[in-house]
């Protein structure tokens, strides 16, 4: 998936992940900086005086043992917390003179220490921050001055908080870790169907006006949003009105000169009517040539209304269902009648119905187009040969109408179906038509969800493929030769 | 005459011959164009006038509805485009009460235009432009199909039993079907009489754009599809409910009598 929604949703979800995951690391360094470590020896100062004072209580107040006992379990929490102190975790209480009241046994480097404390006044603590040792001079219940030393142990370091998450909280940090991951994704999700729905909503409208539903735009749900999202959804339905206007007003144009050139014409005829019949012997010629022109314009205005027509769409309004194979036999029949006068014929063979369903004068005008046009170029004494099957899906009807002719340049096929186009070799356009007629037949198929192509057929000659979607359901309906005419 | 012949001559015709007795000024050669083109009409006059026609011609389509009822005409060429209402609309207003001889002239490339004013009751169409001697051509065939036949006007002599609930008189151009009167055009009749005169043969449609619509057949014109589809429609099926014309549209038709009953 490389959509865009993916990508939002994924790289905001590890943003959100590496964000969590920094914040932790740099807690752990923040605690190493060397004015926490400061802060943490100076906490000793009064964790000293305190644990002394009470250690020093506990021994005039029950003895020995329970001083020791005392000391020992302070020991054991230390350690505990403290697991890479290389220092040993372990308090001493000092009676005058540096004998170690407790009787532990007490390492060398501290009688330096003892020493430095004699002349130290009681009730304040000191730190020895080389030899990581806080001591205090402490004050019994019956009046003699003890000293009480501890060590200062290294405060936490990444590792330790490591092995805290890791080893202490282990059952409780997947949870934590599985919260954020889910509340993180659930915001990402959220986000990036935020920023991606709106977009999406103006590709499928762009998209469905390139398939020249001009009719198309950005919904209101886009248009609400206030942001630059929706400015750009404003001016997309901005852009799609007016290349609908303009749409409009071209095909509109093509229409109304096509209606307003046909009365002038319509006139020019009857005068040339008239003039014929007062003619004389060597004006005929001339009259006769305007006739042909006139008659070629007759053509072109007809085609171009009814490419304005196709291209308008009213037809559509009113679809029946019909026999496709019923309408090209029809068409096939006409072709031949008009081929008899030319040497040739037009043939067409099918054994089943095709149900399809739409505008039956406007399919049978675009396939007319296309058989008429076969039977203008196809050679003298051949035959056109029209087929109708199935497509390999089943899904699509295919009409194709095979003529004997010169075929097309290669390079001219793909343009066919262009208006006015009548191909790239002068010696075929002494046949061509008006050179809209399959024009026609792309818009109308087109408009009916068909294909239309062009390809030369092997051993000469040019094939045009029609294709029409079938009905979703056809019915296996009985063979009848004379099938019933559809009613319009 | 007896009231068999009396509701035998009832219907299109008759309301056509008490018109051009009710109107001194009918003439069988007088034609009324409708259309807004006032140029082009008084090219039309011109044009036609050699062909020996009378032409009068109104511009807008209430001028057209209340001329074609006056009955001085024989027939009326009528434009689709008209300034004040569709030519539809004045072909639906006068279908109403007159069966006078209409051709549509219609839009070039405008299947639906030909085939709505077949079915609205005009006897043919010819697409803008036109060739004026194609036009003269249709007036002269649709003015001799719709002019009665001196010789089948006799009362009760050409009564044909086509079918078994249909009935055709062809001297009055009357159709009953159950005793209800059908009303045809004059396309529709003959067409309806050409396929009783053939019935179960398959009739061709070059064969039968010759014969009813008198003039030479041309591929890729559908006017006789739509006058044979109409038809159908307003005959409808028989009792037991099977199309009386079948046929492959656009080649070939078939009028089948009904089968005699079993006993």
């Amino acid at each position: 998936m490389h959509s865009f929604f993916t990508k939002i949703f994924l790289w905001f979800w590890l943003l959100i992940v590496v964000v969590s995951a920094t914040v932790v690391v740099s807690a752990g360094a923040i605690r190493s900086r060397s004015s926490d470590r400061e802060r943490w020896t100076q906490l000793y100062s009064y964790l000293v005086g305190l644990r002394g004072r009470h250690t020093a209580q506990l021994l005039d107040r029950d003895g020995k043992d329970a001083a020791r006992e005392y000391i020992e379990s302070l020991e054991r929490v230390d350690t505990g917390n403290y697991v890479n102190n290389k220092n040993p975790m372990r308090d001493y209480l000092f009676a005058q003179g540096s004998r170690e009241v407790l009787q532990q046994s007490v390492p060398p480097y501290l009688q330096e220490i003892l020493e430095k404390m004699q002349q130290f006044p009681e009730g304040k603590p000191r730190l020895f921050e080389k030899q990581r040792i806080a001591a205090e001079r402490i004050v019994g219940l019956n009046g003699q001055v003890y000293t009480f030393v501890m060590p200062i142990p290294e405060p936490p370091t990444f590792d330790q908080i490591y092995s805290f998450i890791t080893k202490d909280i282990a059952g409780e940090g997947l949870i934590y870790l599985g919260t954020i991951l889910i509340v993180a994704g659930g915001f990402c999700f959220w986000l990036a169907r935020n920023i991606t729905s709106p977009i999406n909503r103006l590709r499928l409208a762009a998209r469905r006006i390139a398939h020249e539903h001009l009719e198309a735009r950005v919904d209101r749900s886009v248009l609400v949003r206030r942001d630059e999202l929706a400015e750009l959804g404003q001016d997309f339905n901005r852009m799609a009105e007016r290349i609908d206007a303009l749409v409009h007003a071209q095909r509109r144009l093509l229409a109304d000169v096509s209606h307003e050139i046909r009365s002038p014409l319509t006139r020019l005829n009857l005068a040339l009517g008239l003039a014929r019949q007062r003619a004389s012997a060597e004006s005929g010629e001339y009259l006769d040539r305007i006739e042909l022109e006139a008659d070629r314009l007759n053509k072109l205005i007809g085609q171009l209304l009814m490419l304005a027509r196709v291209e308008s769409g009213v037809d559509l309004e009113q679809k029946n269902v019909f026999d496709l194979a019923t309408l090209v036999q029809g068409v096939a029949s006409d072709g031949d009648f008009e081929a008899r006068g030319l040497q040739c014929s037009v043939e067409f063979v099918h054994t089943s119905e095709y149900l399809v369903e739409g505008a039956f004068e406007m399919l049978r005008a675009a396939v007319e187009n296309v058989v008429r046009n076969a039977v203008r170029h196809t050679a003298p004494g051949t035959k056109v040969e029209i087929t109708i099957e199935r497509s390999e899906s089943q899904q699509d009807a295919v009409i194709r109408v095979r003529d004997y002719g010169p075929g097309a340049l290669p390079q001219d096929l793909p343009l066919l179906f262009c208006p006015f186009y009548r191909g790239s070799d002068p010696a075929r356009k002494a046949t061509a038509g008006a050179g809209l007629g399959l024009a026609i037949t792309e818009r109308a198929f087109q408009l009916h969800s068909g294909r239309v192509s062009a390809a030369n057929a092997p051993g000469g000659g040019l094939e045009v493929r029609l294709e029409l979607p079938l009905m979703a359901k056809t019915q296996e309906t009985s063979k009848v030769t004379l099938a019933l005419a559809p009613s319009h | 005459m007896t009231d068999h012949l009396k509701r035998g001559v009832g219907g299109s015709i008759r309301r056509l011959i008490v018109a051009m007795k009710k109107s001194h000024k009918f003439l069988p050669r007088r034609i009324l164009v409708v259309d807004d083109d006032e140029e082009l009409c008084q090219l039309l006059s011109q044009y036609l006038t050699q062909d020996g026609f009378v032409i009068e011609a109104v511009h807008t389509g209430s001028a057209g509805v209340e001329r074609t009822l006056s009955g001085e005409h024989a027939m009326v060429v009528l434009d689709v485009m008209l300034p004040d209402m569709r030519g539809f609309e004045v072909l639906r207003r006068v279908r109403a009460q007159s069966s006078i001889p209409i051709l549509m002239l219609t839009a070039r490339g405008d299947d639906q235009d030909r085939i709505l004013g077949l079915q609205l009751g005009a006897d043919d169409y010819l697409p803008k432009p036109f060739n004026p001697r194609e036009l003269s051509a249709r007036i002269e065939a649709v003015l001799r199909r719709a002019a009665p036949d001196p010789a089948e006007i006799k009362p009760g002599a050409s009564e044909d039993l086509i079918d078994a609930d249909l009935e055709l008189f062809s001297g009055a151009r009357v159709v009953r079907r159950r005793g209800q009167q059908v009303d045809l055009t004059a396309v529709e009749f003959d067409l309806l009489k050409r396929f009783t005169k053939s019935a179960g043969l398959v009739l061709s449609r070059e064969d039968m754009v010759r014969a009813v619509l008198g003039r030479e057949f041309s591929p890729f014109d559908r006017s006789m599809d739509t006058h044979v589809s109409n038809l159908r429609k307003k005959l409808g099926p028989r009792p037991d409910g099977s199309e009386r014309i079948k046929g492959v549209r656009g080649i070939v038709y078939i009028y089948v009598l009904s089968a005699p009953a079993r006993r």
